[in-house]
């Protein structure tokens, strides 16, 4: 496989960790709580995502609900759990989190739900063509991962730099007391930052689901620690580091996986990195001490 | 000095005087009694807020801008009750705070820091929050506070590239953003060098003479006495004095509880 072709696959993959890993940022950013519970919300996205398009046919109808319902959940996770945990020892909220996480994953494996199996997830690549080039070919899965990816991001810059809530949402990262000081009410903002970053995982859940064609109930074990992953190694709450740390990871495996794959498993690897990373630099690319 | 645009700030009526009370408030922290029975009205020019470390001022100050909850007592804001309500259903009712130790947004520019402060009177609902931030408007009223603030050539440095002198003045113009009618400030000379005490002492008055009720903390006595119309002096939490600058000056409980450890340091 050419470096080009490889490049180009750790570029999917580096989509799929940015949605994920950006959401979780975001809540890190303004609460300071690692929210592991943002890998059920992923895998709640990719069912509500399969289930819809069972129904209706429509992936973009299916990628677009399954979003608003990831985002409601992730209001309610916040307005159920950590929103009474504001004050407390950072460590409360995270083991509710854990607790959320497995009470989620759990649930969903019952016959009503998702049960223990995999469903399929048909979508194929929503229509959208096949890009081949000298260098490199991308099938449709992967052309809608990265076209999706790019679109959401790009509405997440807008929204964040340039919008109030942005502003909010920046102003209650660096200090929440002073942000309601000067009238941010949190509440409003802290929920909306619940809903725009689960609305991304639950997107990611989506892509994810079609691009393996397969939806289960524990998909989110393997993304809940590579996220974990990122946003250490971006630095902890900083959004560009995620980004930029979602794409080293991603490229680090598929280059690493096609040398020494042999050797180590894939996961291992992104440990690796982290580790290897992490001595160098204990905050993260980007992250302040 | 420049005046703030009506249409930014349009609470600002110097004929109607807000009128804040403090009524019977306690406070403790477990068995600490913060604050014991505190009663303070106050409604037009500059109160100051003495009394040495541990006195319950910076409490007090919490406790009116939400951030606290009164153990026993009431705050009332021109007739409605306020210890009840949380710190930005209080900004909206016109009370801003500056805080002891500076704390802009640091990686925001000074004007978004000032712009921060505009969401009560420019966006007030949902929907609005998806609107950009930099509209006419904002910056337009920005820019008044920023002149008002001397600020304006550093509009757009970040806040954390600023002297703490500028920083101060940064509370201050971000507080005034959301439009107050009462302004607490919290130890504002703290860390600046004279000259920068009194061109801030300056701003005070002009914000006062243009309808801003003031209180203010202060450790130094020169600033507060110059600058305050009256002066209320806590101990342990109790008001043990409270008067004109010149009355509270000469008052033996105060100069035990306070003046007088500064002459002792002195």
């Amino acid at each position: 496989m050419s470096w080009m072709q490889n490049l180009s696959n750790a570029m999917v993959l580096a989509a799929i960790y940015i949605l994920m890993a950006s959401g979780l940022t975001m809540v890190y950013g303004v609460l300071k709580v690692l929210h592991i519970a943002h890998a059920a919300v992923y895998t709640v996205g990719a069912f509500a995502g399969v289930l819809i398009y069972t129904w209706v046919g429509n992936f973009w109808l299916a990628l677009f609900l399954a979003m608003v319902i990831s985002g409601l959940l992730g209001i309610v996770i916040y307005r159920g759990t950590y929103f009474y945990m504001l004050d407390s020892p950072r460590t409360v909220p995270l083991i509710a989190s854990i607790g959320l996480y497995v009470m989620i994953t759990d649930l969903l494996q019952k016959d009503f739900l998702m049960g223990p199996y995999q469903r399929a997830f048909p979508a194929q690549g929503a229509g959208l063509p096949r890009i081949e080039t000298r260098f490199f070919t991308l099938t449709p899965k992967q052309v809608l991962i990265l076209l999706v990816a790019v679109a959401l991001m790009a509405l997440l810059y807008v929204v964040l730099t340039k919008t109030r809530i942005g502003l909010g949402w920046r102003g209650a990262a660096q200090d929440r007391e002073m942000a309601a000081s000067v009238g941010v009410n949190l509440n409003r903002v802290i929920s909306l930052n619940f809903f725009l970053g689960s609305a991304l995982a639950g997107a990611a859940g989506v892509l994810v689901g079609v691009y393996n064609n397969s939806v289960f109930a524990t998909m989110g074990d393997v993304v809940s620690y590579k996220a974990f992953i990122i946003i250490v190694l971006g630095g902890m709450g900083s959004l560009p580091g995620a980004v930029l740390a979602s794409i080293i990871l991603a490229v680090a495996e598929n280059f690493l996986v096609a040398t020494v794959g042999y050797v180590l498993p894939r996961d291992a690897i992104a440990f690796l990195v982290l580790i290897v990373f992490l001595m160098y630099r204990p905050h993260g690319l980007l992250g302040k001490e | 000095m420049a005046q703030l645009p009506s249409q930014s700030i349009p609470t600002l009526t110097p004929e109607s005087p807000p009128r804040l009370e403090v009524r019977s408030v306690s406070k403790r922290f477990g068995g600490l009694q913060a604050l014991k029975d505190v009663n303070i009205i106050h409604e037009r020019g500059i109160l100051g807020l003495i009394g040495p470390n541990g006195a319950g001022k910076t409490t007090l100050f919490n406790i009116i801008s939400g951030f606290l909850k009164p153990t026993e007592g009431q705050v009332i804001f021109n007739g409605q009750a306020i210890h009840t309500r949380r710190p930005h259903q209080i900004v909206e009712m016109g009370i801003a705070r500056t805080f002891q130790i500076v704390k802009p947004f640091a990686d925001m520019t000074v004007r978004e820091n000032v712009i921060s402060g505009l969401g009560m009177p420019i966006y007030p609902r949902w929907l609005a929050l998806v609107q950009r931030y930099r509209t006419p408007a904002t910056l337009q009223a920005s820019e008044a506070i920023l002149r008002l603030t001397d600020l304006t050539v550093w509009a757009e440095a970040r806040a954390e590239s600023l002297p703490i002198g500028l920083q101060r003045r940064l509370e201050i113009a971000r507080a005034l953003a959301t439009g107050p009618r009462l302004l607490l400030l919290d130890e504002p000379a703290a860390g600046l060098t004279a000259a920068e005490a009194e061109d801030l002492a300056q701003l005070i008055r002009t914000l006062n003479a243009q309808g801003i009720s003031i209180i203010v903390i202060e450790h130094n006595m020169t600033f507060a006495m110059g600058l305050c119309h009256r002066i209320v002096v806590l101990a342990q939490g109790e008001i043990i004095a409270q008067g004109p600058p010149e009355q509270v000056r000469h008052d033996e409980r105060v100069i035990n509880a306070y003046l007088g450890q500064e002459d002792d340091n002195a």
